[in-house]
């Protein structure tokens, strides 16, 4: 089991040094040179030249060929790839450009919101989707599995941004009970522990900072939590079908026992694994949902930070941002990967 | 025996009833859905209207703003005040909501076909080779090719580290004749050896023609590549290569991918329909070697495999028509992604430039309105939204149902 763990975690880092590639070639393709960038269009040609040093932009991108003609093996390593890839070894991803901090600082200031919202989201997601999922296909062809299969199309046909629009203007245009964007009203303050606000607030017994956070994260979370919902309760009633025809599932019924054991006890526990899979893969989508949902109620997580980067070219922080996001995307499947080594005894990995 | 088992019945029913194509059968159960039937009502509208509007309703949204009827609300009939009838009102340019709402059908339709054609084609052929030859042997001749093409592939480093193109042509030919010695070095145990003694001598001769350290890193080179080509290969290579190329791919979340391909192409809504098409890819071509390695191992393609027919002929004529419907399947519901996808791009401003009408910029430039109440500028788009998306995911899921009724039966 160990050892199954250290060959999945080796066998991510080839992957890893992919994403860093894609990440890095991204940066290669951007029109337009980031010393100017910097500068502004009317710098100086030395300012420029000093600054693209500065940066390393002089160097190659992969390979100093020309240094191995003139006998220099280590300059034939010096290149932009490598130093990129040596300072995100040491946790730096660069400063930037506009506002000259380094990116990861900002990072962790910014992480534990987005993680907040997301962590809610997928939270309503399994609060509705599995009994919903499990209902429905206990109940195949009625009424509910009708409602239930249709609900879930509609789910993942609604865009996250309009439903978050269409939040804002009846909860906070027209009916004025939510507000409509941030994570706290002005004055409102939480002492910070975990930064989840929510958390945070129920730590330190602020009830009235738990209401204030609560309504500023029910909508973006509701938003964020469409697609997921949708897709968890249609692969729990799927899966849930599958299992629920097989002889030991008859057995149980025909001892006498009670629907509802039936169907968490011996049903749920056996359809589960496909549905931790969904769990895994949604949860990589939510922090790509949140650029959406962030932009929309203004929350001050990564998701809104790398739309605005985007929009003011700030290259070092899109780059940060979609590799942590990459990162997080590839231990989430290792561990649903290794959860299904811990659930399911009859899968060995040896 | 006057009572004939249930099962015999059906059977002797099955054998006796009139020979029906797969399709017509699909259709028929399709048709037996209203939910599918609905799907593809919505879906036929969609359609018809988007083209319609393109060719025969003339738009230039260049000309199209009056400042003197900005963000009206909706209004059905004709009246002193409001004499033109917007039915959909009009936005902070004045532009008619709904003749924009109906020209936009006809961006999103060229998204989704455009991006989906780009992640099926590729995604599919990848996913059809990768399956392939992991389940056949690879005969000769594709031996000769797949190696030809590694050697050519990697010999690209040293050549371009010691500026000496030839260098490709050198690794290319000792792909090939690795494949040429496979059975006679078949039991030398000193092949691999031999291999990258070869590999390291033609690097590091060509490239000490250029400087002494060029001679030692291509010979370093040439030693690993030299040892890499004298693995005797199978498709099970070409697919892991593959697969492992896709895995990166599908490491990023979708939306966050093509958001950062447009970020760095620059926006424009062709860039959008490349960066949605590449995000596809790797779905198209896991489902494709997914389904390929199911068929493979079915008795038509077995029987066809020892009668001697070629492999494309295996390929193309037996098992690519038998996977067609799980993609059928995934090429409706991709096309409601994409349309999806493109309308997300739009909103972020990173898709359609302004003011071209497209239903996610459209949303994108009116959402700062909402506080002067302008519920109708958002609304009606949105709207377009998730019926055109909506539709094509009840007709995916519809036609999944109709073209493998074994998952129906259920």
């Amino acid at each position: 089991m160990g050892k199954y763990i250290l060959r999945r975690l080796i066998s991510v880092i080839p992957t890893l040094i992919g994403v860093t590639l894609v990440i890095f070639l991204f940066q290669r393709l951007i029109p337009g040179d980031p010393a100017v960038a910097m500068l502004g269009e009317h710098a100086s040609e030395d300012n420029v030249a000093r600054i693209r040093q500065q940066l390393g932009l002089d160097r190659p991108a992969f390979l100093d060929r020309d240094a191995l003609v003139e006998g220099n093996l280590p300059g034939f390593f010096d290149s932009q790839y490598v130093r990129y890839f040596n300072r995100l070894l040491h946790f730096d991803l660069g400063d930037s450009i506009h506002r000259r901090i380094p990116v990861a600082a900002t990072l962790k200031e910014r992480f534990p919101a987005t993680l907040e919202l997301a962590l809610l989201s997928m939270f309503f997601a399994l609060l509705i989707g599995i009994p919903v999922g499990i209902a429905s296909a206990s109940r195949r062809n009625s009424w509910l599995d009708g409602t239930t299969m249709i609900g879930s199309l509609l789910g993942v046909s609604i865009p996250i941004f309009w439903l978050g629009i269409m939040e804002i203007m009846l909860f906070s245009v027209f009916l004025r009970w939510l507000p409509s964007g941030s994570r706290l009203s002005p004055g409102v303050s939480i002492t910070p522990i975990t930064n989840l606000l929510l958390l945070d607030s129920l730590l330190t017994g602020n009830f009235a900072g738990f209401w204030d956070a609560f309504k500023h994260i029910i909508m973006p979370a509701v938003a964020l939590a469409t697609i997921p919902t949708a897709i968890i309760t249609r692969m729990t009633r799927s899966s849930m079908l599958d299992v629920l025809q097989e002889d030991y599932i008859r057995t149980a019924e025909a001892k006498g026992l009670a629907e509802r054991v039936v169907l968490y006890r011996h049903a749920l526990k056996n359809a589960f694994l496909p549905v931790i899979t969904i769990i895994g893969i949604q949860a990589g989508s939510l922090l790509a949902g949140a650029v959406l949902t962030e932009t929309i109620f203004s929350w001050p997580g990564i998701g809104k930070w790398v739309y605005d980067s985007i929009l003011g070219r700030d290259y070092p922080i899109v780059q940060g941002v979609t590799l942590l996001i990459a990162i997080i995307f590839l231990l989430v499947n290792l561990l649903v990967d290794v959860s299904y080594a811990v659930l399911d005894p009859r899968i060995s990995y040896d | 025996m006057s009572t004939q088992l249930p099962e015999l019945e059906v059977l002797t029913e099955y054998a006796v009833r009139e020979h029906r194509s797969l399709w017509l059968d699909a259709w028929r159960r399709l048709k037996s859905s209203p939910t599918a039937m609905l799907g593809l009502v919505v879906v036929a509208i969609f359609l018809l209207s988007a083209v319609s509007a393109h060719f025969f309703w003339k738009y230039d949204p260049r000309t199209d703003l009056d400042y003197s009827s900005k963000l009206l609300a909706p209004n059905l009939i004709s009246t002193a005040e409001k004499p033109v009838i917007h039915i959909f009102g009009t936005d902070k340019l004045g532009r008619d909501i709904f003749t924009r709402v109906v020209h936009g059908g006809w961006n999103s339709l060229r998204v989704g076909l455009v991006a989906v054609g780009i992640s099926l084609t590729v995604g599919c052929l990848l996913g059809l080779f990768a399956g392939f030859f992991e389940s056949f042997d690879m005969n000769f001749k594709e031996k000769l090719a797949l190696m030809g093409a590694l050697g050519l592939a990697i010999g690209l480093l040293p050549a371009w580290i010691a500026r000496q193109w030839f260098q490709t042509l050198i690794f290319g030919a000792l792909g090939v004749v690795s494949v040429f010695l496979e059975k006679k070095l078949a039991r030398v145990r000193m092949r691999p050896v031999l291999f990258a003694a070869a590999g390291a001598l033609l690097g590091g001769l060509s490239g000490l023609l250029v400087a002494p350290l060029v001679g030692l890193v291509c010979a370093f080179v040439g030693l690993l590549i030299g040892w890499l080509l004298n693995k005797p290969v199978n498709g099970k290579t070409f697919s892991s290569i593959t697969m492992r190329l896709m895995d990166v791919l599908l490491s990023f979340p979708s939306y966050l991918l093509a958001i950062a391909i447009v970020a760095f192409l620059g926006p424009g809504l062709e860039k959008g329909m490349i960066a949605i098409g590449v995000v596809g890819i790797p779905v198209y071509a896991r489902l494709a070697r997914s389904a390929v390695l199911s068929v493979s191992q079915k008795e038509y393609v077995l029987a066809s495999q020892s009668v001697g027919e070629g492999h494309g002929r295996i390929l193309f004529k037996h098992v690519m028509p038998n996977i067609l419907s799980p993609i059928i399947v995934q090429a409706t519901m991709g096309l409601a992604s994409a349309i999806l996808s493109a309308a997300a791009l739009g909103f972020l401003g990173l898709g359609a430039i302004p003011p071209e009408p497209e239903w996610g910029a459209m949303l994108g430039d009116s959402y700062k309105y909402l506080s002067s109440g302008a519920w109708w500028a958002v609304l009606f788009p949105g709207l377009a939204i998730v019926f055109s998306v909506l539709g094509f995911n009840l007709l995916g899921d519809g036609l999944r149902d109709a073209l493998d009724p074994k998952m129906r039966a259920k």
